[in-house]
């Protein structure tokens, strides 16, 4: 409860074990206090929630496996990004050999002894994944892990992140990039207004949407064809510029091929546009009336 | 709470706050014990009396702690800063959501970082002291001052006795500084409030009011520092303080372990 506000409320989440998990949804949506309730830096009203099995009223007895980077990197400004490390890693009585490997990994290794003020975002954000891992984690939390990271950075985040998954670590990746969550997580969970509006595979999300199969005509003057040919078979179809654009499964692309030939059309082109994490989003936390949310809001569809 | 003790230990040791905090602190008594010892003059007549004093009551037993004595108040000062800097520097940076995820027992890694300066804080004093009675020895000779009495039994004791109240009161007024840096979430705060108090506020309040030297809390740090007075004894002055302590301890931690951390 912020004031009379719930700002998370009733939230279940399962995250499974070895997978990377998106976490996302609008601002302000709950999400940095889910995960700082997590993290016992902030206790939530009521309810009762486990991490790795224990319950976050005891965070003492997990975080011990956890790392975490939440919202923008912060540590001591006038330290170098190694000293940082090392009181942490004294901290959490970890291991202080993992100071120097984990500054490498992030592709720090020779601005360690740099004060962290001196350091870009993308240095920055590196360093924080650093400090996340210093524990030899089972469940990493990252917040917006590749803000401000360089396209070669972003890769590389991507590539260290996907690893770790194989290595069989648990990932939660809080970011609003929704094309970055579709890239490297494989699970994912939608949060607005303080409420799970959905969590699954993203492959799941996804194909709750409607394909559009678009076909292009080698004559302009067969457009209006094309789209009789489509409304016949049961799709809903329009023109746009030089196409048509039929609502209908990815899988109804062939058959199409095949009807527009038999009504004598020519195709120049054929496309299937499957949907996007970003529609999927928006569609969830923008329209109640959409279909897809109502279709997300189906417990069947919904883990 | 091992873990939070050595890893402040590990924050206090940057070039930064060994030269700014300790180099204030040494360089401030250093200055003290000079200007004593120059000043001091054959006769002193009871209008120079204060910073004054003279060369046969610095040939005393007591005459090495003379310098000390007076940087006491400040020292005190310097402390309360040091310990608000360490304190809401955690909280300026964002620093104490990665330190919570290390160590979620909030009380240990209070007390731990506590412990931590309060090693800090023994150092430099003792740093201090050496430093006071160094620049006493070697100054001593030019304004024809007697060091004999300095090194009997009686002069040790009274460097003794001076080191372990000007420790006792410094550390109070750092466990001030601590605490209001928690309960404020930011060093500058804590510092304004903290000097605040116990300079102008509490030199007001112990002007109006007769009993105060009895019961405000600087008044009191001010008094252990210089060993009790006449009005105050030491005794009362250890077990007020030490109440005050339990008050500022408890209601520290609470805040500390219950607040939520939301930057």
């Amino acid at each position: 409860m912020y004031g009379q506000k719930a700002v998370v409320n009733g939230l279940a989440l399962e995250l499974p074990r070895g997978v990377i998990s998106g976490f996302v949804g609008p601002n302000g949506a709950g999400k940095t206090t889910t995960l700082r309730m997590l993290l016992g830096l902030i206790r939530p009203s009521s309810g009762e929630g486990e991490v790795l099995g224990s319950s976050i009223a005891h965070p003492a007895e997990y975080l011990a496996k956890v790392g975490a980077l939440i919202e923008s990197p912060a540590f001591y400004p006038s330290m170098s990004g190694q000293r940082n490390l090392e009181i942490l890693c004294a901290l959490g009585r970890h291991d202080a050999h993992r100071v120097d490997q984990l500054l490498t990994q992030v592709g720090l290794g020779d601005r360690g002894g740099d004060r962290f003020k001196s350091y870009s975002l993308g240095m920055k954000q590196r360093l924080g994944i650093a400090a996340a891992l210093l524990p030899d984690p089972e469940l990493l939390v990252l917040d917006e892990p590749t803000n401000g990271l360089d396209p070669g950075g972003i890769r590389e985040v991507r590539g260290l992140l996907r690893a770790l998954a194989d290595e069989g670590l648990t990932v939660v990746v809080s970011s609003h990039l929704l094309s970055e969550i579709q890239t490297i997580c494989d699970h994912l969970v939608v949060i607005d207004d303080g409420m799970l509006r959905y969590q699954g595979s993203i492959d799941g999300l996804l194909g709750a949407q409607t394909a559009e199969v678009v076909a292009v005509p080698e004559h302009a003057s067969d457009l209006t064809k094309l789209v009789e040919v489509c409304t016949a078979a049961g799709h809903s179809a329009r023109i746009v510029e030089d196409g048509v654009r039929a609502s209908a499964p990815a899988d109804w692309a062939p058959e199409l091929n095949r009807r527009a030939m038999a009504a004598g059309i020519t195709l120049a082109g054929l496309a299937v546009n499957r949907g996007t994490l970003e529609d999927a989003f928006f569609a969830m936390t923008d329209d109640d009336s959409h279909p897809i949310r109502a279709h997300l809001s189906d417990p069947e569809v919904t883990p | 709470m091992i873990g939070a003790f050595l890893s402040e230990l590990l924050k206090l040791r940057r070039r930064g706050l060994l030269l700014g905090g300790g180099g204030l602190f040494l360089g401030f008594t250093a200055l003290v014990t000079i200007i004593g010892i120059e000043r001091a003059s054959k006769t002193v007549s009871p209008e120079q009396r204060g910073f004054h004093v003279s060369v046969a009551e610095l040939s005393q037993a007591n005459g090495l702690v003379r310098g000390l004595d007076h940087a006491g108040p400040l020292m005190g000062i310097v402390m309360l800063g040091i310990f608000a800097a360490a304190f809401g520097s955690e909280y300026s940076t964002g620093m104490l959501r990665n330190l919570l995820v290390r160590e979620p027992r909030r009380v240990q890694l209070l007390v731990g970082k506590f412990c931590a300066l309060v090693v800090f804080g023994i150092l430099v004093l003792l740093a201090a002291g050496v430093v006071s009675v160094v620049i006493a020895y070697a100054l001593a000779p030019s304004k024809g001052i007697d060091t004999s009495a300095w090194s009997s039994s009686t002069g040790l004791s009274d460097l003794w006795s001076t080191m372990w109240h000007l420790t006792l009161s410094s550390l109070g007024f750092g466990t001030l500084g601590a605490a209001l840096a928690v309960i404020f979430r930011s060093s500058v705060i804590a510092l304004g409030v903290g000097v605040g108090w116990v300079l102008p506020a509490e030199a007001i309040l112990a002007a109006l009011w007769s009993n105060g030297q009895y019961w405000l809390p600087g008044q009191l740090l001010e008094n252990l520092a210089s060993g009790g007075s006449a009005s105050v004894s030491l005794a009362r002055t250890g077990l007020t303080l030490g109440a005050y302590g339990i008050v500022v301890a408890v209601a520290t931690a609470y805040t500390f372990s219950r607040r939520d951390v939301a930057n």
